[in-house]
């Protein structure tokens, strides 16, 4: 069973980077002869109204009989936004579970109205490993921003989740998907993405 | 191309909840689609509809569920296969014809879906409308994942057709807005030549009061519900599974099968119980049933809502004599019966049945409590740039010029945000009737929010019986407005109640995610289509006092406001602007040219109130800002600013 957690803002691209990775993970199971293997994806958004907290959960394997996945029970926690990824992973992240979060925050009405204070990087990356195993942090926005649009972030961070060890999830899978899935013109730009972030990990980052 | 109009047979694909029914339809090849939007349900005819061009079936928005309800039975008596879609609440709208088209029955194939919403994610209640298909003795079926949605969509078509009666499919958030993998079936099945015939198999068919009248309708109804239990007594959508347990037996209906399956997957009990899976709630499979309660002296039931088939339960235990301890949401307690069901609740309340030792890590625990603190809240809010923040605006500064109590009574739609609190805090509630409360930001204009077209009703019975303490406003969105308004205005009309009514009028179904309806000018599938204009229609209801205005202009706005208070009578005020997601979507924005003049503003954060997500403060130096990734330079800071500190290059 291997199950993540992709949280974020409305707007982002949560949805269509647990679709991608949903998609993915089916058509790698199928390839696999793993016919037993089941693949379900949850979503929890709002309205159609932009900026509200985003969060899809997306299980994969033999035992899957429920698209929401259990208290402590997320290996991975992909945080578009570090504020999401805390409130999502406070819940759901595993004790050897793996927090990615993009460091880019955007603040929400209650902060910027200076009612409520936004917690800082360095608790957020803290309490999420105090929970888990580990909390990686990186700039996926101004990443996203290199290599030609603000919208591959998510799938900056797809290709982050990717590369994890314990995704059961060959690369060449999220290709595909990506290639069927995002608008035909930004094809090879959010490959480009996808492929930056396979190359990000623990240890790369610091690097960035 | 779409997964969900793929022509591959067995490939399995990724298909969400609703695209799985929309899938379910194509492949029983259903002839008429119709729906109101509402969230959790709209995906399927979103689905459908973008789809419309590749197979061949009507498909339609209509006006309300009611009106969906009753086109889907119009074209299942000539003989069509149709499917109507709704939420929760949509029913409620549609309950009347829902009633009386089983006494009736169809010809075609009629598929009612309903899709609840447990935990109230975007619902005013958690109403359970398998209560619903039982009142109205229709069959129901309740699917676990979406492949099931998919596979009982089809099954419902043909059930329904050999019922003559119409079939319900029930929904839940979990399932409408889950995807999965989904086996594909094959596409459609050749149309069928329509027709018609006054006395198809019984005389007066379509008639409720022919003779020899409702009566004889209701038995033969019966007898239907009786045929039905013999056909889906083997259903393959009730089955019985981990058989190796003894006395212990939990039964799961819906997308309770996922949870139980899962705790006790999680508590190591697979062995120790076994389990009976239900997937048609209306007629229950009897002699499966109390097949299952034989020789067991305890009995979990683990359903989504409220204790529809618990309830069934006890009755079927008592009718075959046995002596066993039901446990759920009923008497024996062990799952909340109210919010949403989860596999944490379910492991937690088997643990409680089974006398099982609990794990507790109060280490953790403590953790946890101390990171909580760290999370604060993302409210939501209206967009920035949306034009319902100018009509709030203009109101508010149109109320602060009446003296009293006034009361504005809201809607549902974006707008019922205006009812949502989000600023607002250390709220006392109190007994004081003469209290005015002021008003500081949009969402808290909005008094009294109910259900669509509730608002303008609740201001009639307020203006008629005498309350004359302060002004009577009613607030609705144009969608709302030919949903559920309009025979409500009429009777203001015509009983010259003096009330006010501010239509919102952004020409879109907004909320349930951009649906089309009559102020458009788009069809469902996005081509041309009529427009219909609302000021024409409160024209054609004698209203004497009509103003159309753009709420983006505030002082235009508040001005027609303030006249149509001061107006006697019914008035009405079209606040006019096209939501600005759409906008945003169809142009290409740069960078906002609006800014703040940080050596004119003051800190009065009177801009603010507009309740703006593109506005911020900076506490640190007592400054308002603009939000760059969030601005779309609509112009209605500047108007607010008292400073003149907010400039847009260009203006």
């Amino acid at each position: 069973m291997f199950n993540v957690i992709i949280a974020g803002v409305g707007g982002q691209g949560s949805i269509l980077a647990s679709h991608i990775f949903a998609d993915a993970a089916i058509r790698a199971m199928v390839a696999a002869g793993k016919n037993d293997v089941k693949v379900r994806l949850g979503e929890t958004f709002g309205a159609a109204m932009r900026g509200g907290a985003v969060a899809s959960h997306v299980k994969i394997g033999k035992d899957v009989y429920n698209p929401l996945i259990p208290v402590d029970k997320a290996d991975v926690v992909l945080g578009l936004e570090p504020l999401e990824a805390l409130r999502t992973g406070v819940e759901y992240l595993a004790r050897g579970g793996t927090a990615i979060i993009n460091a880019r925050k955007i603040e929400p009405v209650d902060v910027t109205t200076g009612q409520i204070e936004y917690p800082s990087l360095e608790d957020i990356k803290q309490a999420l490993s105090s929970l888990g195993k580990e909390a990686i942090a990186f700039d996926a926005t101004e990443l996203a921003v290199k290599i030609g649009n603000v919208k591959v972030m998510n799938i900056i961070m797809l290709g982050v989740l990717a590369a994890q060890k314990k995704n059961p999830v060959a690369a060449v899978f999220f290709e595909e998907v990506i290639k069927e899935r995002v608008p035909s013109a930004t094809v090879a730009m959010n490959l480009k993405a996808f492929r930056a972030g396979l190359k990000i990990s623990k240890e790369t980052v610091n690097r960035l | 191309m779409s997964l969900v109009a793929l022509k591959d047979v067995n490939k399995k694909v990724l298909l969400m909840g609703n695209e799985a029914i929309a899938r379910g339809a194509v492949e029983a090849g259903v002839e008429l689609v119709s729906a109101y939007p509402g969230t959790p349900s709209s995906e399927v005819v979103e689905t459908l509809a973008s789809l419309a061009g590749d197979f061949d079936y009507y498909v339609e928005w209509s006006t309300n569920e009611k009106v969906a309800f009753e086109i889907a039975a119009g074209a299942a008596l000539v003989g069509a296969r149709s499917i109507v879609v709704m939420k929760n609440a949509g029913l409620n709208v549609a309950m009347d014809t829902f009633m009386t088209i089983p006494y009736s029955g169809i010809k075609g194939g009629m598929v009612i879906v309903v899709a609840d919403d447990p935990g109230a994610h975007y619902s005013s209640t958690e109403q359970d409308t398998r209560t619903a298909a039982l009142y109205a003795e229709i069959p129901c079926m309740e699917p676990a994942n979406p492949q099931e949605a998919k596979e009982m969509t089809k099954e419902a078509f043909k059930l329904s057709e050999t019922l003559s009666v119409p079939v319900f499919l029930r929904s839940v958030t979990r399932l409408s807005h889950a995807s999965g993998d989904v086996t594909l079936g094959k596409l459609g099945r050749p149309k069928k030549k329509l027709g018609f015939n006054k006395h198809w198999r019984i005389p007066y068919r379509w008639n409720v009061y022919g003779p020899p009248g409702p009566v004889s309708k209701h038995e033969w109804l019966h007898k239907q519900n009786a045929e039905a239990e013999i056909i889906l007594a083997d259903s393959e959508f009730n089955f019985t599974t981990l058989t190796k347990g003894g006395k212990t037996g939990i039964i799961a209906a819906g997308l309770g099968y996922g949870y139980a399956r899962e705790a006790l997957l999680e508590l190591g009990l697979e062995e120790e119980v076994n389990l009976l899976k239900l997937g048609i709630c209306n007629p229950l499979p009897a002699a499966k049933i109390k097949a299952f309660l034989a020789g067991k002296d305890t009995v979990v039931m683990i359903e989504e809502g409220d204790p529809v088939i618990e309830q069934k339960i006890y009755t079927f235990a008592q009718s075959a004599g046995l002596d066993i301890k039901i446990f759920g949401k009923g008497t024996r307690q062990i799952l909340p019966p109210y919010g949403e069901l989860n596999v944490d609740l379910v492991r937690t309340g088997l643990v409680q049945v089974l006398g099982l030792a609990t794990e507790s890590n109060t280490v953790r625990s403590c953790l946890k409590e101390r990171i909580s603190e760290m999370v604060v809240p993302r409210s939501s809010t209206l967009c920035a740039a949306c034009p319902h923040l100018g009509s709030y605006w203009a109101l508010k500064k149109a109320l602060q010029g009446q003296k009293g109590v006034h009361i504005v009574n809201g809607d549902i739609g974006c707008y019922e945000q205006g009812g949502y609190g989000v600023f607002a805090s250390g709220i006392t509630p109190n007994n004081d009737d003469t209290r005015a409360y002021k008003i500081l930001s949009p969402y808290e204009i909005l008094d009294t929010i109910h259900v669509m077209g509730s608002g303008i009703g609740l201001a009639l019975g307020q203006a008629q019986v005498g309350y004359k303490e302060g002004k009577i406003l009613a607030v609705a969105g144009d969608s709302t407005f030919f949903h559920a308004v309009l025979p409500a205005l009429v009777n203001a009309s015509y009983t010259e109640a003096d009330i006010t009514l501010l239509v919102v009028d952004n020409a879109w179904t907004c909320m349930t995610g951009h649906q089309p309806n009559p102020t458009t000018g788009k069809s469902p599938t996005m081509g041309p289509a009529k427009r219909i204009d609302i000021g024409q229609v409160a024209v054609a209801m004698a209203i004497e006092f009509i103003k159309t205005v753009d709420p983006y202009n505030l002082e235009d706005a508040r001005q027609a406001i303030t006249e149509a208070l001061h107006h006697r009578g019914p008035s009405v005020v079209i606040l006019r602007r096209e939501c600005a997601l759409q906008v945003q979507r169809r142009a290409k924005f740069k960078d906002p040219e609006t800014k703040v003049d940080t050596s004119k503003c003051t800190g009065c954060k009177e801009c603010l109130q507009l309740g703006c997500p593109g506005l911020t403060f900076n506490g640190t130096d007592n400054v308002a800002g603009i939000d760059v990734l969030n601005c779309l330079d609509c112009g209605l800071c500047q108007q607010v600013c008292p400073f003149e500190a907010i400039t847009m290059e260009g203006s």
